[in-house]
């Protein structure tokens, strides 16, 4: 197993998985928080709409996504406070527009299909050096980002109107937070694809939310899960030559339905010991 | 001393104001209750005077220190706050220290002393037992009192509350009341809560704000019980007629003739 790691693209791939992994479930934990699990999904449909303006003009297509990202998050930002009442309309306003965008901008180029599949399904042979640096940037923000405002973040997280109330500054923090989400999102594609890219940052949440205590625990087991799935997943993708993004999506999502299994035996079990406890009791007492 | 005052302030979410003239004083040591119609604009208040909205017209001003010369310290509970995150992540204990978490305390290690008051507000609240379960498994009650735990943790001088009641039963309400009136009575804070269980709160209430638009009654629990007793006169008169002198007066003279 530990052969394949001779190849360079597969240091690369595995690279960029463990630096994605690590990030990537943190931004999940806030989203499905803040109530923006699709938001994500947006994200990456603009930021194939930024890969198609790329490789259009010719320029490196992660930094076109990115800006694609950026713009497309400072938007869901805007659009979620003018849709207070409807917040996913927003959601869904640019995911159509990100998309629609994309699909005419690639019709202009039809001799890059080839490379688009690899953004949209995810390839591990897709990694170059400059994308991992560009990831190595983006990660280091984010971690920054969340060692200084991890506080502010939590307070936010929870209800936007006591943070205001406490000092917290609500819309800057939210749109800071929705810009890496943004970031993260463009630097993920090349891995995991513009299609499955959500489900890195939702899957690990969701799966963390049902067996973590706690904030800090429930962003730690994130992370573990997150990165479990994806060495896991891109070694199955390199021996088993299937699509990596598919690959840890499919691990991922076993993993939640393990979670949700062993949790309902053990609930059952744990309802069903009370009530035998409490027929045993009825009984003593009234032999007695 | 005034802690906050809102001076003729005027507000609306489309063209016509859900606020009139306000004008509103908080002083120090006061248990105010603030009641009124739905739709009478009693969170729109509490947001306007916490600077969450800000006002079409007059001001919204704060002293900048409290009642013991050190910096104003206000906490807030909104309505519904516990049923809105029910399925937070968080242990009872986390979210509590949590509300220690102001722009000075967003870095390095808390203060022993502060970190001691999480341990302190949740015996208060009657929740110790309870911090290290998670606040999705809590009735509506108990994440009522966690969050208000919470906002006591920084010690406020001011602390806003909107309908922190809704969902508990008779004997939950009355402990809350209760311990807010420790608040007020014990520790000199200001308390003001939108209620609209005045049978309860009434008592133990130093002041009481009629709203409806602007404030139609603003006096004392007793001053407020005598408008009460008019109210077999002015039973068929529009509700604020029982708390505004002016608009009951001209009201009644309308239709007796006399006062």
């Amino acid at each position: 197993m530990w052969e394949m790691l001779q190849y360079e693209f597969l240091q690369n791939a595995f690279l960029a998985g463990i630096m994605i992994a690590g990030i990537a479930p943190v931004i999940g934990v806030y989203l499905v928080l803040r109530r923006q699990s699709l938001m994500a999904d947006t994200l990456s449909h603009v930021s194939l709409a930024g890969v198609a303006v790329g490789s259009l003009i010719g320029t490196y297509p992660m930094v076109t996504a990115m800006i694609a990202a950026l713009i497309g998050a400072v938007f869901v930002d805007t659009l979620r406070r003018s849709f207070r009442a409807y917040s996913e309309l927003s959601i869904a306003i640019l995911m159509s527009g990100g998309l629609a965008s994309a699909v005419v901008l690639m019709s202009f180029n039809k001799g890059a299909s080839r490379g688009f599949t690899s953004y949209l399904f995810g390839s591990i042979i897709a990694v170059s050096t400059t994308d991992l640096l560009v990831m190595a940037g983006v990660v280091a923000l984010c971690a920054l980002f969340f060692w200084f405002f991890w506080r502010p973040m939590y307070v936010l997280t929870f209800d936007e109107e006591t943070a205001q109330v406490s000092g917290v500054p609500a819309r800057a923090l939210s749109l800071a937070f929705s810009l890496l989400a943004g970031l993260v999102v463009a630097v993920s594609m090349p891995i995991v694809g513009v299609l499955l890219v959500s489900s890195l940052m939702v899957l690990p949440a969701a799966i963390s939310l049902r067996v973590s205590r706690g904030f800090t625990m429930t962003v730690w087991v994130a992370v573990v899960t997150g990165l479990a799935c994806v060495l896991g997943g891109l070694t199955a993708s390199y021996q088993l030559d299937i699509p990596p993004g598919g690959t840890i999506v499919l691990l991922l999502l076993a993993v939640l339905v393990v979670v949700l299994v062993v949790k309902r035996v053990f609930s059952l079990g744990a309802s069903r010991m009370e009530s035998n406890a409490k027929v045993v009791n009825g009984k003593t007492v009234e032999e007695r | 001393m005034q802690l906050a005052e809102l001076r003729d302030v005027v507000f609306g979410y489309g063209q016509a104001p859900v606020l009139e003239q306000m004008n509103l004083q908080v002083g120090a040591s006061e248990f105010i209750g603030l009641t009124g119609p739905n739709g009478s604009a009693k969170t729109t208040t509490l947001k306007l005077l916490l600077g969450l909205l800000s006002p079409q017209q007059g001001q919204v001003e704060f002293s900048s220190t409290g009642p013991q010369g050190k910096p104003l310290v206000v906490g807030y509970v909104p309505q519904n706050i516990a049923s809105f995150n029910a399925g937070f992540p968080s242990t009872v204990s986390e979210l509590v220290r949590s509300g220690l978490y102001t722009r000075k305390r967003w870095f390095g290690l808390l203060p022993s002393k502060e970190v001691d008051r999480v341990e302190k507000v949740l015996k208060q609240v009657g929740m110790w037992e309870h911090r290290k379960r998670k606040i999705g498994e809590l009735s509506g009650g108990q994440k009522q009192r966690v969050c208000l735990a919470r906002a006591l943790v920084l010690e406020p001088d001011l602390l806003v509350l909107d309908e922190p009641t809704t969902g508990m039963d008779v004997e939950a309400r009355t402990t809350f009341y209760d311990l807010l009136q420790h608040q007020v009575q014990h520790h000199g804070r200001t308390v003001l809560m939108v209620t609209h269980d005045l049978e309860e709160t009434l008592p133990r209430l130093t002041r009481l704000l009629v709203l409806d638009k602007r404030i139609r009654f603003d006096g004392s629990p007793q001053q407020f019980q005598e408008r009460m007793d008019l109210r077999a006169r002015t039973a068929t008169l529009p509700l604020y007629c029982c708390y505004d002198d002016e608009e009951r007066d001209a009201a009644l003279v309308a239709r007796e003739g006399v006062l």
